[in-house]
C-alpha cells in the first residue's frame, strides 16, 4: 500500500469512504482557487462535524502530511492552493454548512464554516439583520474563508472588516485539539491576549475554524446609492478625497475604470455609462434625514469635481443591480481576456491619483492590459492585469509588472493586502514592508499555534521568516 | 484528448466561483466536481493532460442537470451549455456513454403515433397496477381529445411526450391564444424537438430531428411553444445546424408567454379574489431563453403570483435527469419544495412539463400557467 493509499484508508475509516477522495482528476480540481497558482493535493476530505475535522487533522499528522483548509475556493491569493514538502491533505468545509443558532436579541449567530456569506444574510433578512462583511464574492464565499482571510468588502469602509464581526471561533488546532477563542458575549473583554484576534486573518496557518460566532448588524433604516461618472480618473479620485475630507463616512465608496465598467455593463445592463473614464459608486446610510443630507453633499462634491452626471438609484432593485455590477467585476474579466492577476494593495487616499498613474504606466511599459476596480474610500486598490496565459512568454511580463506595481504602492506608503490575504501569491513580497525582526515575530506567533508548520505550510510568511529557517520555494507550485 | 468544444469558449472561465451557489448539484454536494467551475476545469484537464475519458470524467459530466443556471450567474457569459453538450458528444462518440438501449429510447421519440400508442398502453398498465410507483410516472391518460386547428396566424408546437401526456394543457393553450383573436395552426406530424438528444450528447439524432421539425412548420408564422425545454431547443437550431434556414427558423420561435404578454389585455379577466399561486421558473425559460418575465405578465390579471426566494435554482427535473439520477434529483427537488412551502401557496405554476411532472411527483399541485388562465377565464 502506498503512503497515499494508507492515508486514504485511515481517513475513510474515520470519516466515511464517500467523503474521502483521491482520484487524480478530482484532485486536480482542488489544485487551485480563484488565483492563478496551482498545487497538488494527496487527498481531499469533506468532514461534517468538529469531531471529523479533528479526526482528519490527527490522521494527516500521523501520516506526516500537511493540512490545507479550503472553503469555497474563491480566494484570490492562493491561500487554499495545496503546497508542501509532501502533497497535503485538503480539508474542505463545504459540507459543514449549517446555521446552528440565531439570537436576534443579542444579535449573534453561530454558524459552521461552510455557510455562504450571502446565505446567512438572506436567512436572517426577516429579522432586519445582516452579516456586514460583504466581499464581492459574497454569494459564493464561505464564512470560514472570510475568517481565514479577515475579508473585507465595499461596505467594510463604514462597518469594519470581518474581524470586527467575529466574536468567537471554535478551532481545531494543528495538533488536533479543540478550543474556543473569544467569547460570544458581544460586550466581554478578552481575558488575557485576544487570540481570537490573532486567529482571524491567519489564513489557515493556525488551525481550522469549525464553528464561528458572528455579530449580526441591523439593516440601516435608510440607504441611498449614487452613481457618478467622470471623464477622467483623476477627477473621480479627487472626489473620493474630498468626500472623506468633508467628514462624510459613506457606507461604501467604490471606483471602477473605463474597461471594467464596460465589461460589467455588458453583463448586468444596469445603465453604467459605457463612455466614462471612471465611475464612482457611493452609498450612504443611516437615519433618513441624515442620509438625505449626506447624499446631497456627496452629489455636490461630485459635481464640483467634474462628474458628468450623478444618478440616484430609485428603488432597491436598481440599487441591487448596481451592486451586482460592481461585485461581478472580477468574474467579467473573461470578456476581455481569460486570465487575471490582481493585487490588493492599500495606499493613502491622498496618493490615489499618483499611484494609479504609475500603475497604468507600468502596464503600458510591459504591453499588458490593466483594469482598476477598487474600494476607493479606504484606498484599497485592485489593479488587475488581464491576459491570456496561452500567449507565449506572457507570464514573465505579468509577474514582472505585478512586482513593479507592488513596489510602487509600497513606495507610496502602502501595504500589500487590504482584504484578500497574502496566501502563496504575495508571501514573497512580505519583506518589502516588514523587517527581518517583524517577520521573525510573526513567525513566532505562528509557531505558538503550529510549531511544525503542518497547517497550510508555505503560506503568508516568506521562506526563511524565522531566524535559521531554510525553507525552500514552494515545491510543486506552478503558475 | 480534444473535446468537441470551442477552445476560446473553454478558455473563457476565469474560475472566480460566482457560479457555485447557482448550481443545483454543487448546492447539494459541495463538491468542486459537481460545480460548473470544476466541470470546466475537468474538461481543461482532459484536453491538457491526456487523461482517460471513462471513469471520473464521465461521472462528472453525467451528474450535470444542464439547467444552465451557471450561465446567467456568469459575469463573463461562459456558454456552459455548449461546453457540456460538446463534451457529452465526445463521450458518446468515443466511449460507451449512452449505451444502445438509451440511444434507442431517445430515437423512439421521433415516431409520434407509436409514442401515443405506447403511452396509452402504459396508461392501461397503470390502471391494472402493473407499473411500480417507484418509476415516478404521472397518471397517464388512456385517451386524448383531438386538438382542432383554428387558423394560420401562429403555429403551436405540440411536441412528443407533452402531446402524449399533457394534451389538456395544449387544449387550454389553444383557448387562450384564440381568446386574443388569433387562429392557430397545428402540425401534421409534430415530432420531437431533439432537446433530450442534444443534452445527452447525441448530436446526430438532435440534428436529424431539427431538420424534420423545421419541415413540419412551413411558412413565416410565429411558432409558439408552451414547453420551456422544447422552446429553448427550437430557438437554438441556428447554432445546432449552422444554416441560414435554421437561424431563420429559430427566430420564428417564441415561448407562448412571450407572444401572449403584449396581447393578454384583450383576454377578459374575471373580477373578484385571485388565488395565490407560487411561480416556479423553469431553467430553460429563465436561464436559457431568459423569457420568464412574460409569464408574470400573462398570469397577473388572473392569479396572484407569489415569487420564490431561490433565485431560479433548478428543481432537478432536467428532462430525463430525474429518471437517470433519482437520488440527486430528489435532493435538488427538496430545496425547491422547501422554497415553495415558504410561500404558503397551495398551487404552483410551471411553464415546463418536465418540471411540472417532477414537482407533482413530490405531492404538489402543479399547473401550467395557461391551465390556470383558462380556468380563470371560465370563472373556476
Amino acid at each position: 500500500m502506498s503512503s497515499t493509499e494508507a492515508l486514504v484508508a485511515d481517513l475513510s475509516r474515520m470519516l466515511s469512504p464517500d467523503r474521502v477522495r483521491a482520484e487524480p482528476l478530482e484532485l486536480a480540481l482542488y489544485g487551485r482557487d480563484a488565483s492563478v497558482m496551482e498545487g497538488q493535493a494527496a487527498a481531499v476530505c469533506f468532514p461534517l462535524t468538529t469531531a471529523e475535522v479533528q479526526a482528519a487533522v490527527k490522521v494527516a499528522r500521523a501520516h506526516n502530511r500537511p493540512i490545507v483548509p479550503r472553503g469555497s475556493g474563491t480566494g484570490l491569493a492562493g491561500g487554499s492552493v495545496p503546497v508542501g514538502e509532501r502533497p497535503p491533505l485538503v480539508i474542505v468545509t463545504t459540507k459543514m454548512d449549517r446555521i446552528l443558532k440565531v439570537d436576534p436579541e443579542r444579535r449573534v449567530a453561530w454558524v459552521e464554516p461552510g455557510v455562504l456569506n450571502l446565505d446567512l444574510s438572506h436567512r436572517i433578512a426577516h429579522l432586519g439583520l445582516h452579516f456586514a462583511p460583504d466581499p464581492s464574492s459574497q454569494q459564493s464565499c464561505s464564512i470560514g474563508g472570510n475568517v481565514a482571510n479577515n475579508s473585507g468588502g465595499p461596505h467594510c469602509l463604514a462597518y469594519g472588516v470581518t474581524s470586527a464581526h467575529v466574536l468567537a471561533v471554535e478551532v481545531v488546532l494543528p495538533d488536533g485539539e479543540v478550543t474556543v477563542l473569544g467569547s460570544e458575549d458581544p460586550d466581554a473583554e478578552p481575558t488575557g491576549y485576544d487570540l481570537r484576534g490573532a486567529f482571524v486573518g491567519s489564513e489557515g496557518t493556525m488551525g481550522i475554524a469549525t464553528k464561528i460566532a458572528v455579530r449580526l448588524t441591523p439593516n440601516p433604516p435608510a440607504v441611498i446609492t449614487l452613481l457618478a461618472d467622470y471623464a477622467s480618473v483623476e477627477d473621480a479620485a479627487a472626489t473620493v478625497t474630498e468626500i472623506i475630507a468633508a467628514g462624510i463616512v459613506p457606507a461604501a465608496l467604490e471606483m471602477m475604470d473605463a474597461l471594467i465598467t464596460r465589461a460589467v455593463e455588458e453583463y448586468v445592463h444596469a445603465g453604467f455609462p459605457m463612455d466614462a473614464a471612471a465611475v464612482l459608486l457611493v452609498e450612504v446610510d443611516g437615519l433618513p434625514e441624515g442620509t438625505d443630507a449626506a447624499a446631497n453633499a456627496v452629489t455636490r462634491i461630485a459635481l464640483d469635481n467634474g462628474a458628468g452626471n450623478v444618478r440616484r438609484a430609485v428603488d432597491p432593485a436598481e440599487r441591487a443591480l448596481l451592486w451586482k455590477g460592481r461585485k461581478s467585476a472580477f468574474g467579467a474579466i473573461a470578456r476581455i481576456a481569460p486570465n487575471y492577476y490582481l493585487h490588493d494593495t492599500v495606499v493613502p487616499r491622498t496618493k490615489l491619483v499618483e499611484v494609479l498613474t504609475k500603475v497604468y504606466e507600468i502596464a503600458a511599459r510591459h504591453d499588458l492590459t490593466m483594469m482598476n476596480v477598487f474600494h476607493a474610500g479606504d484606498g484599497n486598490l485592485h489593479p488587475l492585469i488581464v491576459f491570456d496565459r496561452r500567449d507565449e512568454g506572457i507570464m514573465d511580463r505579468v509577474w514582472q509588472a505585478g512586482t513593479e506595481i507592488i513596489e510602487a504602492c509600497v513606495a507610496a506608503g502602502g501595504v500589500l493586502s487590504g482584504e484578500h490575504g497574502i496566501g502563496l501569491e504575495k508571501r514573497d513580497y512580505m519583506h518589502l514592508i516588514f523587517s527581518p525582526d517583524d517577520l521573525d515575530a510573526q513567525a513566532r506567533l505562528r509557531a505558538a499555534f503550529d510549531p511544525d508548520e503542518a497547517c497550510n505550510p508555505m503560506k503568508v510568511l516568506p521562506a526563511g521568516a524565522r531566524c535559521g529557517d531554510l525553507q525552500a520555494v514552494p515545491a510543486g507550485a506552478w503558475i | 484528448m480534444k473535446l468537441d468544444v470551442d477552445a476560446d469558449e473553454l478558455a473563457a472561465c476565469v474560475s472566480c466561483g460566482l457560479c457555485l451557489p447557482h448550481c443545483p448539484t454543487y448546492r447539494v454536494t459541495g463538491d468542486e466536481s459537481a460545480s460548473p467551475r470544476g466541470r470546466i476545469a475537468a474538461m481543461r484537464a482532459i484536453e491538457a493532460d491526456d487523461r482517460p475519458l471513462e471513469g471520473a470524467f464521465t461521472e462528472f459530466m453525467d451528474l450535470c442537470v444542464q439547467c444552465r443556471g451557471c450561465e446567467t450567474a456568469c459575469p463573463s457569459s461562459v456558454p456552459f451549455g455548449r461546453l457540456m453538450e460538446g463534451s457529452r458528444h465526445t463521450l458518446t462518440e468515443s466511449t460507451r456513454y449512452q449505451p444502445w438501449l438509451t440511444r434507442a429510447a431517445y430515437r423512439s421519440l421521433r415516431h409520434h403515433r407509436l409514442l401515443l400508442l405506447g403511452s396509452s398502453l402504459l396508461a392501461l398498465a397503470q390502471r391494472a397496477r402493473l407499473v411500480p410507483r417507484r418509476f415516478g410516472l404521472p397518471a397517464l391518460p388512456v385517451r386524448r381529445t383531438p386538438l382542432k386547428a383554428s387558423g394560420d396566424d401562429v403555429w403551436l408546437f405540440t411536441g412528443c411526450v407533452m402531446d402524449a401526456w399533457l394534451r389538456p394543457t395544449h387544449a387550454n393553450t389553444l383557448r387562450v391564444i384564440e381568446a386574443t383573436g388569433a387562429g392557430v395552426a397545428l402540425p401534421d406530424d409534430p415530432g420531437c424537438c431533439g432537446a433530450l438528444q442534444a443534452h445527452a450528447g447525441l448530436m446526430h439524432q438532435a440534428r436529424d430531428l431539427a431538420e424534420r421539425t423545421m419541415r413540419a412548420f412551413p411558412g413565416e408564422a410565429p411558432i409558439l411553444v408552451n414547453s420551456a425545454g422544447c422552446g429553448a431547443q427550437l430557438k437554438d437550431y441556428g447554432h445546432l445546424l449552422d444554416t441560414p434556414e435554421a437561424t431563420a427558423f429559430g427566430a420564428r420561435v417564441l415561448d407562448v408567454h412571450e407572444w401572449l404578454a403584449p396581447r393578454i389585455a384583450t383576454v377578459p379577466a374575471p373580477r373578484g379574489n385571485h388565488r395565490r399561486v407560487a411561480l416556479q421558473d423553469p431553467c430553460h425559460l429563465r436561464h436559457v431563453q431568459r423569457a420568464h418575465l412574460p409569464v408574470r405578465t400573462v398570469l397577473a390579471p388572473f392569479v396572484d403570483v407569489i415569487e420564490l426566494d431561490d433565485e431560479g435554482l433548478c428543481c432537478g427535473a432536467g428532462g430525463a435527469y430525474s429518471a437517470q439520477h433519482p437520488e440527486m434529483a430528489t435532493a435538488i427537488r427538496d430545496r425547491k419544495v422547501a422554497a415553495i412551502a415558504r410561500t404558503g401557496a397551495k398551487v404552483v405554476a410551471s411553464a415546463n412539463p418536465g418540471c411540472a411532472l417532477w414537482l407533482r411527483d413530490a405531492g404538489l399541485d402543479v399547473r401550467h400557467p395557461l391551465d390556470l388562465v383558462a380556468e380563470a377565464m371560465d370563472g373556476r
